[in-house]
């Protein structure tokens, strides 16, 4: 049996992917050696220069937003930002889905049904109009932030998961591990999570980005937990849309880049891992 | 009958979970409505005029009722019954709803199909490209390059204003770009799904003509395409709160965005009502088209 060749959707995928972890490695050491903090290189307002200053001027690559601070420390800052909401985010909605997809398939009758009808009233509800009312209630921090995008994100990984282990508990050879005498714990661990990874590995990807718009959506709508959110970024370059039209559009195409890296990566592996290809 | 079973009780979960999460948040209505002088007097009236001096389960309770019999409250701060708003600011969002989505539907499946035609092809590898780079714009990063574009560069286009046919275009166009790339991919993946189905190989063997063939397929897709639809239907009709703020429409959106900022809760409740019925309706219309369309899935929902 020859291995499949990875098509061009997967390599062009992983080459942005890595552009961007690299950029963001990059960003963490600058943050952390010489601003000596993660996650705010600036201290509010104690940097204002009040003045905006265009790409490839004095000491700024790609010039400065309306309060005076580089871009490029705002991007590097907001790219660190998104990548680990997005990350644990997508971690935690994973991790929810999975174990309820078990519970839905091979658990009590009745903490079947409470896990189906609970996913089922979380996925058609809004998600965003969700997170927006929680947030409110909450407040806006990076642990409310991941908290409600996880509380909101994972039904549909919870569906997946269900028909996948469902599927799985199917095959014959999860048939011959119940006959052994196999537990429910150990077919969880040995049997259901490797069998349903390959098709959640795909989902997520494609969540992250999804995470990753969310995070911005609510960034934008000054909700987003941070001033460094790429929305809110977004959002404040808009105001200067007239003057400095550069600083909406580099905005945009880094994070649409970034997403554009994750949707091709998703799409590849699809193509990769569907047997009729 | 047991779906429909299932979508009431869904609504009315729905419908608790926001009715005690608005008052769970912190941020008072009273207080907002009557700014920092008010003394503590003034307060405890004016709350009991609007009935929030009750207890939670009586407010729960009334408001159920009222619900049922199609009164959904009065705007706290508008002084205006919410049917009488949502009636208002439905008629710009379904506007742009209907017309972006009609727009989408009618060019995202055929290039689809014409991308799935020439698989593999320059035409194919450009359309493909171009729809993933649409559809991986979020709506708030789209929306100021296409202002900047059509607006300040060319002068096409008022940005924010409502009012005319022209005003119209810029806020479709934002919706159009992103739901027609969807769908456009649905399309032509689902297309070279069904084209290597026993079946189509069974009308090559009896010598049936590609054209037909192709036809043949291209309806079996059609309930998935419609499905998709329908989807982005409801998400649209139901307020796109981004596209609103950016070009100032007055919506559903907006009056969303208001009503949490604001905590008007019956606003709110509205709109999530609101917004549930008419995924429920849409949902419905197209499953039934769906199965019209293709009698092979009313037997595996059966099952």
């Amino acid at each position: 049996m020859t291995r499949k060749k990875l098509n061009p959707e997967i390599k062009w995928g992983i080459s942005i992917l890595s552009f961007y972890l690299i950029w963001a490695l990059c960003g963490l050491i600058y943050n952390v050696v010489y601003k000596g903090t993660f996650s705010n290189p600036y201290t509010p307002y104690a940097d204002m220069k009040k003045e905006l200053l265009g790409p490839f001027t004095q000491n700024y690559f790609l010039g400065t937003d309306i309060y005076g601070r580089s871009i490029m420390e705002l991007l590097s800052t907001g790219l660190l930002y998104s990548l680990s909401v997005g990350l644990l985010v997508t971690f935690i909605c994973c991790l929810i889905g999975i174990i309820l997809g078990f519970i839905s398939v091979a658990g009590h009758p009745w903490l079947r049904k409470i896990s189906e009808t609970l996913t089922n009233l979380i996925f058609v509800f809004p998600t965003i109009l969700l997170a927006i009312v929680l947030l409110s209630i909450t407040g806006e921090s990076f642990g409310a932030l991941v908290l409600i995008l996880s509380l909101t994100g994972w039904p549909s990984y919870a569906k997946i998961s269900r028909g996948e282990t469902q599927r799985i508990m199917g095959l014959s050879y999860v048939e011959s591990a119940k006959a052994v005498g196999a537990s429910k714990w150990r077919m969880f661990f040995k049997i259901v999570i490797p069998g349903i990874f390959p098709v959640l590995s795909i989902h997520l990807i494609l969540g992250i980005s999804g995470v990753i718009i969310s995070e911005a959506t609510l960034g934008f709508l000054g909700l987003g937990g941070s001033d460094f959110s790429w929305g809110a970024l977004l959002s404040l370059s808009k105001t200067v849309l007239l003057e400095a039209p550069y600083i909406v559009i580099i905005f945009s195409l880094v994070l649409a880049g970034l997403i554009i890296g994750l949707n091709l990566l998703g799409d590849g592996l699809r193509d990769y891992m569907d047997p009729k290809s | 009958m047991r779906k429909l079973l299932n979508a009431f009780f869904t609504i009315l979960m729905a419908l608790i979970l926001v009715f005690s999460l608005m008052r769970l948040s912190p941020g008072d209505p009273v207080e907002r409505i009557l700014g920092p002088n008010a003394t503590e007097k003034e307060i405890q009236v004016y709350r009991e005029q609007l009935g929030l001096d009750k207890s939670f389960p009586v407010q729960l309770s009334q408001y159920l009722i009222g619900v049922v019999k199609g009164d959904l409250g009065v705007s706290l701060f508008k002084k205006r019954s919410v049917v009488e708003l949502l009636k208002e600011h439905f008629v710009p969002t379904a506007i742009i709803a209907f017309l972006s989505v009609f727009l989408s539907a009618l060019i995202g499946p055929f290039l689809g199909l014409y991308s799935a035609l020439k698989k593999s092809r320059v035409q194919d590898s450009i359309i493909r490209i171009i729809s993933l780079a649409l559809l991986s714009f979020p709506i708030f990063s789209l929306a100021p390059i296409l202002v900047l574009i059509f607006s300040i560069k060319w002068g096409l286009f008022p940005v924010s204003e409502w009012g005319g046919l022209d005003h119209i275009f810029l806020p479709v166009l934002t919706l159009v770009l992103p739901l027609g790339s969807i769908l456009l991919r649905v399309s032509r993946n689902r297309f070279l799904e069904e084209i290597n189905e026993p079946w189509v190989q069974v009308l090559h063997a009896k010598g049936l003509k590609e054209r037909g063939i192709h036809l043949r397929v291209a309806k079996a897709c059609l309930p998935t395409v419609l499905t998709v639809i329908g989807i982005q239907l409801s998400i649209v009709i139901a307020g796109t709160m981004i596209t609103e703020t950016i070009f100032d429409i007055p919506g559903i959106g907006t009056l969303l965005l208001d009503g949490i900022q604001n905590r008007d809760y019956p606003v709110v409740q509205g709109i999530i009502i609101y917004s549930m019925l008419v995924y429920m309706i849409i949902y419905f219309f197209f499953d039934y088209l769906g199965e019209k369309i293709d009698p092979r899935l009313k037997m595996t929902y059966d099952t």
